[in-house]
């Protein structure tokens, strides 16, 4: 990812919200969000923030994990969801993929 | 280029003659991105992958028509450029930053893909040449342009 400097600030540790009924039996997709040098910074966390609508801090957390550790997984959903929320990032030209939860 | 005025979710921006020019130039080079080269996973376990694949592509097409169209209109409404004092003022509302953020982008990692995927980390610099040399400028001017329009909604935010 192109680095932009900004100050950033974690969020607190939180526990996710679950969206929908997904028991245990329900298979889960994992929607991932990988590295590349091209882009910035700061569009991946605007991008996050948009497709999400998360508070600007926990955009970041996951921008800085994607840059750091070479992905961040974005969020359990799904397969429709996760197809839904593929769609939207890759449109952003981000690079993001669903994985099968095992 | 640089915001001067934001009116709800309508943004002015003060645009020099040189910039404009520029921005319209590059913006010429969408879409730069093959749809083929998204990819839905990266390992074939999921299910359905393969009908998975052919809706992204099916998504993403639709919506590069739309940006194609859109875009094609910024260039032709010339109520949207205002010339004033050997410059221009550009009116963008909300959603037409947010294309025109997923447009330059495009074009940003289409003219990366053209340069063979250069990483400085991994040890792979660009190789410019008289071929590839415009789609360097090209990145890097979407790189500024981005940047611009990301401080805008930053700073109005």
């Amino acid at each position: 990812m192109a680095e932009t400097v900004e100050p950033v600030v974690l969020p607190d540790i939180e526990k996710e919200e679950q969206t929908g009924d997904q028991g245990e039996l329900e298979p889960g997709y994992l929607v991932i969000c990988w590295d590349d040098p091209v882009n910035l910074m700061a569009y991946v966390t605007h991008v996050f923030q948009v497709v999400f609508g998360w508070p600007k801090p926990k955009a970041e957390f996951h921008m800085l994990q994607v840059h750091n550790q070479g992905k961040s997984v974005l969020t359990r959903e799904s397969m429709e969801r996760a197809e839904h929320y593929v769609h939207q990032l890759q449109s952003y030209s981000l690079h993001a993929t669903m994985e099968r939860d095992a | 280029m640089k915001l001067i005025q934001r009116d709800g979710e309508s943004f002015l921006f003060h645009i020099s003659k040189r910039e404009k020019g520029l921005l319209f130039e590059v913006l010429k080079l969408y879409p730069l991105i093959p749809i083929a080269h998204h990819r839905v996973s990266q390992t074939a376990a999921a299910p359905r992958v393969t009908e998975s694949q052919k809706l992204l592509e099916s998504a993403l097409a639709d919506r590069t028509r739309e940006n194609k169209r859109q875009l094609l209109a910024m260039l032709t409404q010339e109520a949207r450029l205002q010339e004033t004092d050997g410059a221009h003022r550009l009116t963008l509302s909300l959603p037409q930053m947010e294309w025109l953020l997923q447009v330059l982008n495009d074009i940003r990692v289409g003219s990366w893909l053209i340069l063979g995927e250069p990483d400085e980390k991994k040890g792979k610099p660009i190789e410019l040449n008289d071929e590839n040399a415009r789609y360097y400028a090209a990145m890097e001017f979407c790189g500024l342009f981005q940047m611009t329009l990301l401080d805008a909604l930053q700073q109005s935010s």
